[in-house]
């Protein structure tokens, strides 16, 4: 090493220290703690009296009907919104991926109610819901009204609030995993989609057999992304119907955040957060598993 | 008519449709902040076209009624901190990963990476106990501390701008070596002006995902004073008397900013990783 490569290097901790020492305090610690009170009776009010339990919270969260009830919400979310939004959002992109000046304006569009934070949105939303009430009515039953569809409870029947959520998120999420594919769309190889065409390949053909397969990475960081962001709900439901009607929207997140602050049992909460990291971190790494195959 | 011609008129209309899908709820939102609450749930659309109806009375009792100008000053505070914190150390780390050479560097880096998915919601109850023993909730300004502070280092930021780092030719630096450079001017006057689009793409990224922070703020935010926009809004819409034209006048209130940063900003962000340019 040179005099001056060793002054570089010198500089190394200076540059390094303040973002490692800020996320070893609020990011690693934390975590830790969490970890360690998941084995404990900890609670709320008093976390430094906390006696160990072993698995006892993990079990317990296994027979809590209340917190099946959120995971089992969780994933009927996000069974409802990946594929939705994810076939979605690919043939907006495709439909949007041209030069003139246009489809650059419905890109906006499209992508405006990512920009909109989802508090607000939440609330919107349930304006929207609205259900009948004499002439009056949010916009969505006024919609179906216009083409002679009778309206719906939405939010208050139990049975549809969380497809309604669903729907509601779909609608605020499609635009950016939209500009994902855009992004993905450009990589697509010319030569192969020009050879398809002198194959006599229609425009299906050409999506099925050659964008699909050359967008593989892509289709897999975006399901990813999506399946881990419909985990996370928490404001829609926490906002627009408070996990009801009759729990039938309660999230893993709101349960979490109930078991710490209502029922004030801390490790319990804290085994739960684990189990939710515990399936993301199950997701990010079947994400790595399945694009990697066809990295250089 | 010739069937090219229909096929263009279909694809205006269903990009006309498409348009009004995504849009009508925004413009409601906003047509109705302006209109009196009895004509907010009307039946029918020709209502809208009654200028009777318009007022600016929501926007001026949502005012009265909460501390809506609070909160903006919170939001944006909070934000604009966030930001600019994050700017320095994540920039700073992300060269050091990139460009510095050091022992343990492939290590603690591939453990920052493993930091990358761990999603808010599992760290705020954890996070919530650390920040109350650090003294950063409570008054406005401990609050303040609070709602940035943890936020400000992102493994996504400093991965991302890593890559960015990364790209930057190498016989840009030498160059500047030989013209004498010390390892600081490097820093200031090669490798930064070379990755400013990345810059520019995670400030408005961390501007438009806090702006809409929820979880947090409900946590560590609780008195009146040290509320963000968000909170306030979920407050006029959770407590009674619920009046709709209230709720959605804050509501265009707390969304403005961001859609005005993000128009201003747009054509400086690069969603795309770097490497995947390069080929």
């Amino acid at each position: 090493m040179t005099a001056w490569e060793k002054a570089r290097a010198r500089t190394a901790p200076l540059f390094l220290l303040p973002a490692l020492a800020l996320l070893a305090v609020f990011v690693v610690w934390p975590l830790l703690r969490a970890a360690a009170w998941s084995f404990t009776n900890a609670d709320l009010l008093a976390p430094g009296e906390a006696r160990p339990v072993g698995l006892g919270n993990y079990i317990d969260l296994f027979t809590d009907a209340r917190f099946l009830r959120a995971f089992g919400n969780t994933w009927l979310f996000a069974l409802l919104v990946v594929p939705l939004q994810t076939a979605l959002a690919f043939f907006l992109a495709l439909w949007v991926d041209r030069p003139e000046p246009a489809w650059r304006w419905l890109r906006v569009v499209f992508f405006l109610p990512v920009v909109v934070s989802m508090p607000v949105l939440a609330v919107l939303w349930t304006l929207l819901y609205q259900p009948a009430q004499g002439d009056t009515m949010g916009l969505v039953n006024a919609a179906l009204d216009l083409v002679g569809a009778p309206p719906q409870a939405w939010l208050r029947d139990p049975a549809l609030a969380l497809p309604a959520i669903a729907f509601m998120s779909i609608w605020q999420g499609v635009g950016l995993q939209m500009m994902v594919f855009l992004a993905g769309l450009q990589n697509v190889p010319r030569e192969l989609l020009d050879a398809a065409r002198i194959d006599g390949a229609g425009p299906w053909q050409r999506v099925w057999h050659v964008i699909v397969p050359s967008m593989r990475n892509t289709f897999v960081f975006v399901v990813t992304v999506t399946t881990i962001l419909a985990f996370r709900i928490f404001v829609q439901p926490y906002l627009m119907t408070r996990g009801g009607p009759g729990n039938s929207t309660l999230s893993l997140v709101q349960s979490i955040y109930e078991t710490t602050f209502v029922s004030q049992d801390l490790g319990r909460a804290c085994a739960a957060a684990l189990v939710f990291l515990a399936l993301v971190g199950v997701l990010a790494g079947l994400q790595r598993r399945f694009s990697r195959e066809d990295r250089e | 008519m010739n069937s090219a011609a229909f096929r263009n008129l279909l694809r205006w209309l269903l990009a006309l449709a498409a348009t009004a899908f995504f849009l009508a709820p925004l413009l409601w939102m906003f047509a109705a902040s302006f209109q009196t609450e009895a004509r907010i749930f009307a039946p029918g659309f020709s209502r809208w076209f009654d200028p009777a109806g318009w007022t600016l009375e929501n926007y001026a009792d949502a005012w009265r009624r909460v501390a809506l100008g609070r909160g903006l000053f919170n939001s944006a505070l909070q934000v604009l901190l966030v930001a600019a914190g994050g700017l320095v150390v994540n920039t700073a780390a992300a060269y050091a990963f990139a460009r510095l050479e050091f022992r343990g560097r492939e290590v603690l880096f591939a453990l920052v990476v493993m930091l990358v998915i761990l999603p808010v919601e599992v760290l705020a109850i954890p996070l919530f106990f650390t920040a109350r023993d650090l003294g950063l909730t409570g008054g406005p300004v401990a609050a303040m501390a609070g709602l940035t502070v943890p936020f400000v280092a992102k493994a996504f930021n400093i991965y991302f701008l890593r890559q960015h780092f990364l790209s930057v030719p190498r016989a840009l630096e030498e160059a500047a070596v030989i013209d004498g450079a010390g390892p600081w001017n490097l820093f200031w006057h090669v490798a930064l002006p070379a990755v400013r689009p990345a810059l520019a793409t995670v400030v408005v990224l961390d501007l438009l995902a806090h702006w809409g922070d929820f979880l947090w703020p409900l946590m560590i935010a609780t008195r009146e004073e040290s509320r963000t926009v968000q909170l306030t809004l979920a407050n006029l819409f959770t407590q009674p008397p619920v009046q709709w034209g209230d709720i959605l006048a804050c509501a265009v209130l707390a969304t403005l900013p961001v859609v005005l940063v993000f128009r201003l900003l747009q054509r400086h962000i690069v969603l795309t990783d770097a490497r995947a340019g390069i080929k």
